[in-house]
């Protein structure tokens, strides 16, 4: 470590200097998870920090018991597991071609894929409610076309494009894509075309290459794009807002919004315990991308 | 490489889903956003089955309108205070400090990373419960022991804290970003530089800054993109209030869209956010240069 060094002889002041300052940042960091932390394993928690009187586990039991809490993760885990592996297959096809075509339209489709990442989902709110709603009527009216109208309801709640499993499935899958492409792409790039090549003499035809030698050797990358496009719509809130309505289809982030909005009786060991477990999926995913972390920002430049 | 010519056609094929997924529900959306931002658009009513062309009339009304301007002021200052100031203050110290052989040096990293793991909707929660009214919410009882009288803080200063909770948030990527350029620092300039007799801090002003300068602009355009599109955290903490104070742009789409119906306003307002994250995103191409 002859980079750190330049710390100078260290004088015991100046490491001082430098705990303190990152004691105080992670103090700002963590203080608000205390909170959460004991209220969830407090009989009777309220909004404010105090010592549990009372610790128990019947907050998480009661997320297993109550209604609400293990339907909403039931449905968090089927929208975004199935949009993360759309992602993925998506992602890793795309990804191969875009690293290994030639094709007079590369660079404009690089330069466009920078331009969709910066779109404000919060803009495309609107004309997305209003495309997903002309697409739903279509489901519908073929759906019930040649079902048992007993059988429409269900049938919609998983097919259908607004209130529905499908439509946030693929909204969640296209607002990843672009990064999941992105990270795809530069990674392709870093696996020599040898093997390919290799495969080819061999006489293997393009999806038997992909099968046995570019897969195998994908799976880094796509680790890579399946954890950020999991985090990102795993914590997404804008989505399911504006396209789930019933209770059946309730996500976490809805389900945990709308309860500490009742005014009354809000139960805050009840919810902090949900949010601890909310929260879990996505911490454990983190720690695993963090050093994916800069090439999503830099593509080109490797980092 | 002829191989690759000769399966060309195959290879882009595998490019056509991506392309489909991406076309039809975000460069589609983007696009038709501009027709509607010309129509009458709305959730209930006549103009939600028959909407009419109304020409210019939305961005009239938008540039008359109070509210659309403040919400336009609000994300200027959350923008400029939290990504541009605190998350990059805060991220750098944190980046330079980490890089001397300290103990806890994990735990300490570990701490900063936690607030941007969590999902937007706990990380709203948490605030809640930290900025509450009343003399035993969190932060009012750590003030309290400074003698600092309690606050009703989202009350009295509600974009200060959206500020604050959004740089709690952040500080983790910028200092990944900022770590990532440090790290590029070849350490014989600094070899070299002590030989001379420089300072650390003439080091630190003279030669990482300058060098890590690359990193320092493409983070300053990507968070500025990124707390741009931010709407799940305010909206779970404050939904844009009190009255307007916390309406980032986000919300106030949100708002005129899904609370008072006018989807024709909702994408006129949308049109103008697009295009500022546009201008923004055609610098951090040029910026890329990216490598075909």
């Amino acid at each position: 470590m002859s980079k750190s060094k330049h710390a100078l002889p260290t004088i015991f002041g100046r490491d001082a200097v430098a705990y303190a300052t990152l004691s105080l940042i992670s103090l700002f960091c963590v203080i608000p998870f205390v909170w959460l932390f004991l209220a969830s394993f407090d009989g009777n928690a309220s909004l404010f920090l105090r010592w549990p009187s009372s610790w128990t586990l019947n907050n998480y039991i009661g997320i297993f018991v109550r209604e609400g809490g293990a339907r909403w993760f039931f449905n968090s885990f089927v929208v975004v597991g199935t949009a993360t592996i759309i992602v993925l297959v998506f992602s890793g096809f795309g990804g191969y071609a875009l690293s290994r075509t030639n094709a007079w339209w590369k660079r404009p489709f690089l330069y466009g894929i920078v331009l969709v990442r910066v779109v404000p989902p919060p803009a495309l709110i609107v004309p997305l409610y209003k495309i997903l709603l002309t697409g739903n009527d279509a489901v519908g009216s073929f759906v019930r076309s040649f079902l048992n109208p007993d059988w429409v309801r269900p049938v919609m709640l998983v097919f259908g494009l607004i209130d529905g499993y499908f439509g946030l499935i693929l909204v969640f899958a296209a607002m990843q894509l672009p990064l999941a492409l992105w990270i795809m792409k530069t990674y392709f790039d870093t696996i020599p075309h040898d093997y390919e090549e290799a495969a080819l003499v061999d006489g293997a035809t393009l999806f038997q290459r992909i099968r046995h030698v570019i897969a195998p050797l994908a799976l880094p990358g796509l680790g890579a794009a399946g954890i950020f496009a999991f985090i990102s719509a795993w914590g997404d809130f804008l989505m399911p807002l504006i396209l789930l309505s019933s209770s059946e289809l309730q996500m976490l982030p809805l389900g945990l919004f709308r309860a500490f909005l009742r005014v009354q009786q809000i139960d805050y060991g009840f919810l902090s315990a949900l949010a601890i477990l909310y929260m879990l999926p996505a911490v454990i995913a983190f720690g695993f991308a963090r050093r994916y972390f800069v090439q999503t920002f830099s593509g080109g430049v490797k980092a | 490489m002829n191989y690759f010519k000769r399966t060309s056609w195959q290879v882009q094929l595998l490019l056509l889903p991506c392309v489909l997924l991406i076309g039809a529900l975000v460069v589609y959306p983007a696009i038709y956003s501009i027709y509607l931002s010309l129509t009458n658009a709305s959730l209930v009513g006549a103009a939600a089955t028959n909407p009419r062309f109304v020409g210019m009339r939305n961005y009239m009304r938008l540039f008359a309108d109070g509210g659309f301007w403040n919400s336009l002021v609000v994300t200027f200052w959350f923008v400029l205070g939290s990504a541009v100031i605190g998350q990059f203050v805060l991220g750098l110290v944190s980046a330079v400090l980490l890089r001397r052989p300290l103990r806890f040096k994990n735990l300490f990293n570990s701490i900063i990373l936690l607030p941007n793991a969590v999902p937007e909707v706990v990380a709203g929660y948490l605030w809640i419960s930290m900025l509450a009214g009343g003399e035993h919410s969190t932060l009012n009882r750590l003030l309290g022991c400074l003698g600092i009288p309690s606050v009703r803080w989202l009350e009295q200063f509600p974009l200060a804290m959206i500020i604050v909770a959004n740089t709690w948030r952040g500080i983790a990527s910028a200092m990944i970003l900022m770590m990532a350029g440090l790290s590029s620092v070849p350490p014989e300039i600094y070899e070299a530089a002590r030989i001379d007799g420089a300072s650390p801090r003439q080091i630190f002003r003279s030669i990482t800054l300058p060098l890590i300068m690359p990193n320092i602009f493409l983070y300053m355009l990507v968070s500025t993109v990124t707390t741009i599109s931010i709407f799940g955290f305010i909206y779970a903490l404050t939904r844009g209030g009190p009255g307007n104070a916390t309406e980032i742009i986000g919300i106030y789409i949100y708002n005129q869209s899904f609370t008072a119906f006018q989807l024709g306003y909702g994408s006129a307002v949308a049109v103008v956010t697009l295009a500022i994250s546009m201008a923004i995103g055609l610098v951090y191409v040029r910026v890329l240069r990216v490598k075909v």
